[in-house]
């Protein structure tokens, strides 16, 4: 994991002290609310429905158990005595009082944590794939590129006020398990046939009113080259992005009006002012950086011992939750947060420390976010598999429905967002309860509730899609079907018209259920849905509510 | 009226410049910020009706159409945050002052024009953001190369001269990408700036904080800086009676070298005649007992009474130093002493301090150049070689687990 130096250090005890005068100033009447907006979003401060909430960054969702047990301390002593974690490996407290905001941030700086940049018009957390530096499939550890794109976004004095967010993503696996299709700008690692190190770059996708999967506009750009090169896509987006219109401000906009191409020859053009200059990284660099990622002490252990549980939860867990490491004596395993009743992605304060000691008894200390919202432990000893599920079952922290019906993304909602016309939370609840009993045989599927159109919970690459609208003051909901987040990368698409809420659960089942009538021979329901067509999907639904 | 912020060579000026408009007054937040809403978001931003200034101090500005069409010798630019300043390439020289307008904080084209003007274009002139300035913008404008911040009128000159140095250090260029070197001097520096913070905040904080000083070069680390920067902590030492006559020297050398006062706390005399009287002058070589002991006559209970009255005190100890220091805090509670304890340097390698001794010339213990590393006491102390442990040249007679000499007991592992 990496650790601060003195470098990093700094600037994060001098943002807190600098945010601290900010709140200061603006409790006091001597910073508008229009100055101050910007100050406090880009420290993560958001002014919810019922009160402010704040989202703290874990970089690439890389947490280790010190980090995650003064998460737990401030869910305590700050907020509820639980936290939300999100889609993009971030936490967020819903319930903070914005004059004590300065001292989490001083809590946060502490154990090398900030809440920087996780909201505002600008550089948002850099994401990747929960599993790396243990995936098998990974070709390059893409979390040292993830850092240095940390830092050098950090405070960038240029690139603090774009038209709008920016989400940057890595991916270094064959498999894209960080969603990159949907960010601002993307980044797949691969070596060329020297070795090198090189990044298919991608910009312009997103999600909210207007889905697009970004563009690829460059196919082997050196890595010494990552920073020039992202800041001149960020310098030609500053230029030219939108600033009349906030929804039609994303860079997405802009790649699509200009097209891929002409885009692309916008950002060589400024790229080739900078090649070579003094964001060019050095072997130096990366391997400082680099360091901090060496596997943790991984021994060869052989085969686990008789002494495994043997009932079928054990089993269900194995299957669904523990998932192959490079290692063939380790394995990666999910703690699901889709437990019944409660709302997707949220941990109490109990269940934070609670994890955080298996995590330093079963994965060196260490604990991942991932993009579905659960929690993961990178590097688990398979022999240990049996008590380890043991440990986390007697906490009702072992269910087995990672990638099923139950494991739905949801955003906050109704319940909390002052931006959503509908709630998602009690939804979710309520499709994931339908499809209960048909969840073993429906196998893996992607479940996405968003209760607005900011498309928090992701719901245009969903498998199944949900958005909230609003109509005459009632909650409604569109259903949408198709999407998909990994390399292959689309958008879903409508079924038909909004419905009321409690309709939602019924389509949801129909389209699971028509999948379970149509499907080949160990087909998954998204590899049926790309066979036939998310139309065929589409036409069952309308034939359905037709009838 | 408004003000302008003119980075010289020499530092940040202050200069006076008529309002050309009046923002509207700043009102305490509703709901002490913590608001209760349902946002109906408005999409479409409203364009500005025009240029936020007409003139500056050497009369009417110039749009860049107006330039290009006709430069004046010495006159001025306001550019608008559409603008393509790359048109201005080559037309620059005869310019007195460019100013950015900036017509709402959100809208952060300015700081590429800046950023342009300056690297791609090689302006040198003078560059002044105007508009909506406040702050807590100035930092970046100026790391983008404004050299001129005409500040919004409610804006408070002092918070924006104040918010010019919220950050030593940038994240960007060398500290990330650069060489090996580049990082490691620019986390020296970091480091330097950590401390000075850590000594200013707790100099605030408390009352009556005290650094007590074993003339260490840790210890003169500390003192360099409370002296450099004024800090109202008073400094103590313990005369053992049986430091080395360089360790003594230092004293002297100190007070002259850094113009302050350094108080000197001596074990009692009946204390050390009984100690010699039970145990021998030199007892301590005979166990960990005695030489508890002694530490207790000569050190532990001066340092009490050097402590006395106080609210919280500092030491140069260092993870690096001791096993026994492996998990020593910047900041603790030191609850025999029933006040807080500072170990600002805790992360600091020997390295580090000797950086620092070099950067800023303190004043060095001349042992320090014949080997000694860690040093006490005259006859518990001694040289050590190249590749040892920094304790073992301390009561070296004795196991690593006990080579504390009861100052530091809290936290310090034992």
């Amino acid at each position: 994991m990496y650790r601060y130096d003195p470098v990093d250090r700094l600037i994060v005890e001098e943002r807190v002290a600098q945010f601290r005068d900010q709140t200061r100033r603006y409790l006091a009447g001597q910073i508008d609310e229009d100055a101050f907006k910007p100050l406090r979003l880009q420290n993560g401060l958001y002014i919810q429905r019922y009160a402010p909430m704040l989202r703290v960054a874990i970089p690439y969702g890389v947490l280790s158990s010190d980090q995650l047990r003064r998460l737990a301390h401030i869910a305590r002593r700050y907020d509820r005595g639980y936290g939300h974690f999100t889609t993009r490996q971030n936490i967020q407290f819903n319930w903070v009082k914005v004059e004590e905001v300065p001292d989490i941030l001083a809590e946060l700086a502490e154990v090398s944590m900030h809440a920087i940049q996780t909201s505002g018009s600008c550089v948002r957390n850099v994401t990747t794939d929960p599993f790396a530096g243990a995936a098998p499939d990974e070709i390059v550890d893409p979390r040292p590129y993830c850092e240095i794109m940390r830092q050098w976004s950090t405070l960038h004095p240029e690139f603090a006020h774009l038209p709008r967010k920016f989400k940057v993503a890595f991916n270094g696996a064959r498999e894209d398990r960080a969603a990159t299709p949907v960010h601002d700008l993307a980044f797949d690692l691969y070596r060329d046939d020297a070795g090198e190190v090189r990044l298919v770059v991608k910009v312009g996708g997103g999600q909210g009113r207007t889905p697009r999967l970004a563009s690829i506009i460059k196919r082997d750009l050196h890595w010494s080259e990552l920073l020039n090169y992202s800041e001149a896509v960020l310098r030609t987006y500053n230029k030219l992005g939108r600033r009349d219109n906030i929804f039609k401000a994303r860079i997405k906009i802009q790649v699509e009006a200009l097209g891929a191409e002409a885009f692309a020859r916008e950002v060589d053009d400024e790229w080739e002012h900078l090649r070579g200059g003094a964001n060019t990284l050095t072997p130096d660099a990366l391997e400082r950086v680099a360091k901090h990622f060496v596997d943790p002490p991984l021994q060869a252990l052989g085969t686990p011992s008789g002494s495994l549980p043997v009932g079928a939860h054990f089993r269900a867990w194995k299957q669904r939750n523990v998932t192959p490491h490079r290692h063939r004596d380790y394995a990666s395993i999910t703690i699901s947060l889709k437990r019944e009743g409660i709302a997707p992605g949220d941990a109490t304060a109990e269940e934070m420390d609670f994890i955080a000691a298996l995590a330093d008894r079963y994965s060196f200390g260490e604990i991942r976010v991932s993009y579905h919202q659960n929690l993961i432990f990178p590097h688990v000893a398979r022999a240990q598999l049996g008590a380890l599920f043991a440990e986390l079952d007697a906490r009702g922290l072992a269910r087995a429905n990672i990638s099923l019906a139950s494991d739905i993304i949801c955003c906050p909602g109704g319940d909390f967002c002052s931006l959503a016309n509908a709630k998602s939370i009690p939804l979710s609840v309520e499709i994931a309860a339908k499809l209960a009993p048909i969840e073993d045989e429906l196998g893996p599927i992607a479940i996405n509730v968003s209760g607005c159109i900011n498309a928090c919970a992701h719901h245009h690459v969903g498998h199944i899609g949900v958005l909230g609208v609003e109509k005459a003051g009632e909650d409604w909901y569109q259903v949408l079907v198709g999407g998909r987040p990994d390399g292959a990368g689309a958008l879903a698409v409508l079924t038909g018209k909004a419905v009321r809420e409690g309709e939602v659960p019924a389509i949801v089942d129909f389209l699971a259920r028509h999948y379970l009538a149509v499907r080949a021979d160990g087909e998954s329901f998204i590899a049926a849905v790309g066979r036939l067509g998310a139309d065929a999907f589409k036409h069952a639904v309308e034939a359905e509510r037709a009838a | 009226m408004s003000l302008v912020i003119e980075l010289e060579a020499e530092g940040p000026q202050v200069r006076g410049l008529a309002a050309e408009r009046a923002p509207p007054p700043p009102n305490t937040p509703a709901n002490g910020g913590n608001g209760d809403v349902r946002k109906k978001i408005v999409p479409v931003i409203k364009p500005p009706a025009g240029p936020s200034a007409s003139e500056w101090e050497g009369g009417k500005y110039l749009s860049m159409q107006e330039w290009l069409e006709g430069a004046e010798q010495g006159g001025a630019i306001l550019l608008q945050p559409a603008d393509d300043v790359r048109a201005l390439r080559g037309r620059l020289d005869n310019a007195a002052l460019i100013s950015v307008d900036f017509h709402r904080i959100g809208d952060g084209r300015g700081y590429t024009h800046a950023f342009l003007l300056r690297q791609r274009l090689d302006y040198r002139g003078r560059l002044r953001a105007l508009g909506a300035v406040t702050a807590d913008q100035v930092h970046a404008m100026a790391r983008v190369g404004f050299d001129s911040l005409a500040l919004r009128a409610d804006q408070d000159p002092a918070t924006a001269l104040a918010a010019l140095g919220a950050f030593s250090t940038p994240y960007q260029g060398a500290p990330i990408a650069g060489a090996a070197a580049e990082r490691a001097e620019a986390a020296f520096a970091a480091r330097v700036r950590l401390l000075e913070r850590a000594l200013t905040e707790l100099a605030a904080r408390h009352a009556r904080p005290v650094l007590a000083t074993s003339l260490s070069a840790e210890d003169m680390v500390i003192t360099d800086a409370i002296a450099r920067l004024k800090l109202p902590i008073d400094i103590v030492t313990l005369d053992t009676g049986r430091l080395n006559a360089e360790t003594l020297a230092l004293i002297p050398e100190t007070r002259r070298r850094y113009g302050i006062d350094i108080a000197v706390f001596r074990p009692e005399e009946s204390a050390v005649a009984a100690y010699v009287a039970a145990h021998g002058r030199d007892g301590f070589y005979e166990g960990v007992a005695q030489r508890k002991a002694c530490c207790g006559v000569r050190k532990v209970a001066p340092l009490a009474r050097a402590l006395a009255g106080r609210d919280a005190w500092i030491t140069g100890q260092r993870r690096e130093q001791a096993v026994t220091r492996g998990a020593l805090a910047e900041s603790e509670f030191d609850a025999d002493r029933n006040m807080h304890k500072y170990n600002p340097l805790a992360a600091w390698v020997w390295a580090d301090v000797l950086a620092y001794a070099g950067r800023f010339d303190i004043p060095m213990n001349t042992l320090y150049g014949r080997g000694y590393v860690s040093i006490g006491c005259e006859p518990c102390t001694k040289a050590i070689k190249p590749g040892q442990d920094p304790r073992e040249g301390r009561w070296w007679w004795e196991n690593q687990d006990s080579k504390e000499c009861g100052l530091h007991s809290n936290g310090s592992g034992i």
